[in-house]
């Protein structure tokens, strides 16, 4: 699954960000499946919201994306479903968790919300288990610590088959410990299912081996 | 998918106003019980009313004349059916078909054979041989033929049987004995007469008067008549209902008479349809309301998990899931209220049955077809309500 972005620029910000150089805005880029890519942001350039507009819950923008030969717009609301249940899944920088489920049922949900799960649930077990939550498993998510949530919401991107992965900011509450822990599983997760991933965040890091580095 | 419903209930919670949810429930069940009974109890009356009088016929025949006043006595032709007033008649919806009653215009006189001291003025009609209820190879006249075949009212050999004939000593007659009697009929107008043996073929229950064929009538008209067509005063009409009370206020209105024994159900229909049409009302009605409590139900629902259905979009949740996993909650509440209905109007008739049979009418123990059908589109149209409802709501 290819993700083309032509000239993509967000509304809002749209003359500070014509003011400095960017690799992502107003630039054609592609990211080519299976890729490992990092985007590198300073705080208010538009990180969260490049984000949402390739996981498509944003669509203030000029410019076009470009999924598999056809823009966002022209995917209705089922074919989207189906491409967040089987091709595209996300960690999101507020993690976006339902308090009124267990961290479990979180984790579930995603599970087994497509047609065919990615894992076991003795897999969901393990993965628990290396980012040592599994003590908080059965806890009501709304009890759970930012950094406990951010591995929970780590995990439910993990369990449904996806081409790409979409990570704002997804260690930012994590020790170093933990980040390290996580990284491999993503790294070995996406390994195996032959996906890629977009990550953001703040600052340069050595948590994966990236294929691509850009600059927002 | 299973799984994925029961993480669903547990987001979307359906709990809240339980109480409406039950009210629309309740309604639905009792428009659903009302309706389905008006349908049955329509359906009953007419197996009450047709079901065995004309067990062998799907019509009736009416004979129709113009109501005699004291104001047109003396003026015969003001009972006289014009070509107009037949052409209006044939028109109405209820009429299958519809034919003038010629009625003789000369002079006839009937003598019983031998010692039976039988002599009397008599008079023929003729109506279109499509009319005639008792048909068979006898009933044919042309000219020359010197028998005429009869068919007399039935109401004319009992009233023979048994006031004549038991008041003056007389034997009584059988049918058959009647049949093989040939009578000397005498036609005539002034000094031209002929002589002809009439045979009685039949006994009628349809028209009271006697009858001849309607080629003999022509002819004899014809021949011994005043020589002007006069119209007729008596019309045979074929309807398929009696009792319907638009042809009742249709013979009304005109200040047409006929036989009224076969329309005196009429009433009772009208009366019967009244009642069933008030309870059919008052069915859909709170048939109506019901659907709005639940569509209001539903729109609640949604407007109170707004948050969690957007989120739920937002990680991949189909718009299809989520519409399958709300009519989920709903479909086996009102299928259960439907079958409930179903099973309470049949308990109900079964018991009307019973009770009825006790009085010598018959209806079946059964619902008839009408309810079956109501109670699957009135589901039906729920569902469909429903549906609509939560694709609006959740888009």
């Amino acid at each position: 699954m290819q993700i083309q972005l032509s000239h993509l620029i967000p509304l809002p910000l749209r003359d500070k960000l014509l003011q400095r150089t960017s690799d992502i805005w107003n630039k054609d880029v592609t990211f080519s499946p299976g890729s490992f890519i990092k985007i590198k942001a300073p705080s208010g350039t538009g990180k969260t919201t490049l984000v949402h507009y390739l996981y498509h819950i944003r669509y203030d923008y000029s410019g076009k994306i470009i999924v598999n030969g056809k823009p966002w717009q022209d995917y209705n609301k089922s074919a989207l479903a189906t491409i967040r249940q089987q091709q595209v899944s996300i960690i999101f920088q507020d993690l976006r968790l339902f308090d009124q489920l267990t961290a479990w049922e979180n984790i579930e949900l995603k599970r087994v919300m497509g047609p065919a799960p990615a894992c076991t649930g003795e897999q969901v077990q393990e993965m628990a288990a290396r980012l040592q939550v599994t003590h908080v498993l059965q806890q009501s998510a709304r009890t759970l610590s930012y950094g406990e949530r951010q591995r929970i919401a780590i995990i439910r991107a993990l369990v449904q088959p996806f081409q790409w992965l979409l990570m704002d900011e997804p260690f930012s509450h994590l020790d170093e410990e933990n980040t390290r822990r996580a990284a491999a599983l993503i790294a070995e997760t996406c390994k195996a299912q032959q996906a890629g991933f977009v990550l953001t965040d703040l600052d340069n890091d050595v948590h994966f081996n990236y294929d691509v580095q850009y600059q927002l | 998918m299973r799984p994925f419903f029961q993480l669903l209930k547990k987001i979307i919670q359906t709990g809240i106003g339980k109480s409406r949810l039950l009210m629309a429930t309740a309604g639905l069940g009792i428009a659903m019980v009302l309706l389905l009974i008006a349908i049955q109890a329509h359906t009953n009356f007419n197996q009450l009313l047709y079901g065995r009088q004309n067990q062998n016929e799907s019509a009736d025949f009416l004979v129709v004349n113009k109501k005699i006043t004291n104001a047109m006595m003396g003026q015969s032709d003001k009972s006289m059916f014009t070509a107009e007033e037949l052409q209006t008649i044939k028109q109405q919806s209820f009429v299958e078909a519809a034919g003038y009653i010629t009625s003789s215009q000369f002079k006839v006189t009937a003598a019983a054979p031998g010692e039976l001291q039988f002599y009397t003025d008599m008079f023929f009609e003729s109506v279109p041989d499509s009319f005639i209820d008792v048909k068979n190879e006898e009933w044919k006249w042309q000219e020359g033929d010197g028998v005429i075949p009869i068919i007399l009212p039935n109401d004319f050999l009992n009233l023979y049987n048994f006031g004549f004939a038991l008041s003056q000593d007389l034997p009584q007659v059988s049918q058959e004995t009647v049949k093989n009697l040939p009578v000397k009929i005498t036609v005539s107008r002034g000094l031209l007469s002929s002589q002809f043996t009439g045979h009685i073929v039949g006994f009628s229950d349809r028209i009271s008067s006697f009858l001849v064929p309607a080629a003999f009538m022509d002819w004899a008209n014809n021949r011994y008549g005043n020589g002007k067509a006069a119209a007729p005063s008596r019309i045979v009409i074929k309807t398929s209902d009696p009792a319907n009370p638009a042809l009742v206020k249709f013979l009304d209105d005109h200040g047409y008479t006929t036989n009224q024994d076969k329309i005196k159900y009429s009433k009772t229909k009208l009366i019967v349809q009244t009642i069933v049409s008030v309870i059919g009302f008052f069915g859909i009605v709170l048939l109506l309301f019901a659907l709005l409590v639940f569509s209001m139900f539903i729109q609640l629902i949604i407007a109170s998990c707004k948050k969690e259905i957007q989120l739920l979009v937002m990680l991949g949740t189909a718009p299809a899931q989520l519409r399958r996993y709300l009519l989920r909650q709903f479909v086996p509440l009102y299928v259960v209220t439907g079958i409930v209905a179903v099973l309470l109007v049949a308990v109900l008739q079964w018991v009307a049955a019973r009770a009825l049979a006790a009085h010598e009418m018959v209806v079946s123990p059964w619902p008839g077809i009408g309810m079956w059908i109501a109670a699957v589109v009135v589901l039906l149209l729920v569902y469909f309500v429903n549906n609509r409802t939560i694709r609006k709501y959740l888009d």
